[in-house]
């Protein structure tokens, strides 16, 4: 018994430490940096940041020579990629965009200029 | 890209909806069935003749079966087999 009470006094204190410790580590929750979250809009994504992450998942595409992508590349004419490969891209860019693409507007997308143009303007990009 | 048939777009689509189901799976079973589908659709691709309706819809018919069964959550896994295995 002497042993089980002096074992729990012992416990307690790192349990204790870690709650106080995880707590500062918690933004507060009015703080502005996570309020911000909830909104899509304000902050939404710079065009800058946009173009980075397409050409990024482009050049991820194992059929693509990632020193050819630039905004301005025309899926098949200058990459060489064919209507799957297309449908590749565009489900990749849905999935780092978190996005669902509808079929009408996917079979439109077949350069880079317009996948950033659709990923920039859809609301719910992120 | 050269504007496409319709039915190129269904095409298109069903390959796009067996990838969107292969998403629902485990990471290990999408990359397995990803690369199955992304095969047999590519060597349909360069097989048959464009211009072959018949077998091209008859392809999406049985295209669209499977793709009932693999939207089941008790389908895993998809499986193969190859009648002329290359020597």
């Amino acid at each position: 018994m002497a042993l089980r009470a002096a074992v729990l006094r012992h416990l307690r204190v790192p349990v204790q430490f870690h709650a106080l410790a995880r707590r500062e580590c918690q933004p507060t929750p009015c703080s502005g940096g996570s309020l911000r979250l909830f909104s899509s809009h304000d902050d939404h994504m710079t065009k800058d940041e946009v173009i980075e992450r397409v050409l990024s998942v482009i050049k991820c595409h194992p059929k693509v020579d990632p020193s050819k992508v630039s905004p301005d590349v025309h899926f098949e004419k200058d990459l060489g990629l064919d209507s799957l490969d297309t449908v590749e891209i565009v489900m990749a860019l849905e999935e780092e965009f978190k996005l669902e693409i509808p079929d009408k507007e996917a079979d439109k997308i077949d350069s880079c200029n317009l996948a950033i143009e659709y990923v920039y303007n859809h609301p719910m990009a992120s | 890209m050269a504007k496409l048939s319709g039915l190129q777009k269904q095409v298109l689509s069903l390959y796009r909806a067996f990838l969107r189901a292969a998403r629902t799976k485990s990471v290990e079973d999408r990359q397995q069935m990803e690369s199955i589908v992304a095969a047999e659709f590519r060597r349909n691709a360069k097989q048959i003749d464009r211009k072959n309706f018949i077998y091209i819809e008859y392809l999406l018919r049985r295209g669209n079966k499977q793709l009932d069964q693999l939207k089941s959550p008790a389908t895993v896994r998809l499986s193969t087999l190859d009648p002329n295995p290359e020597p």
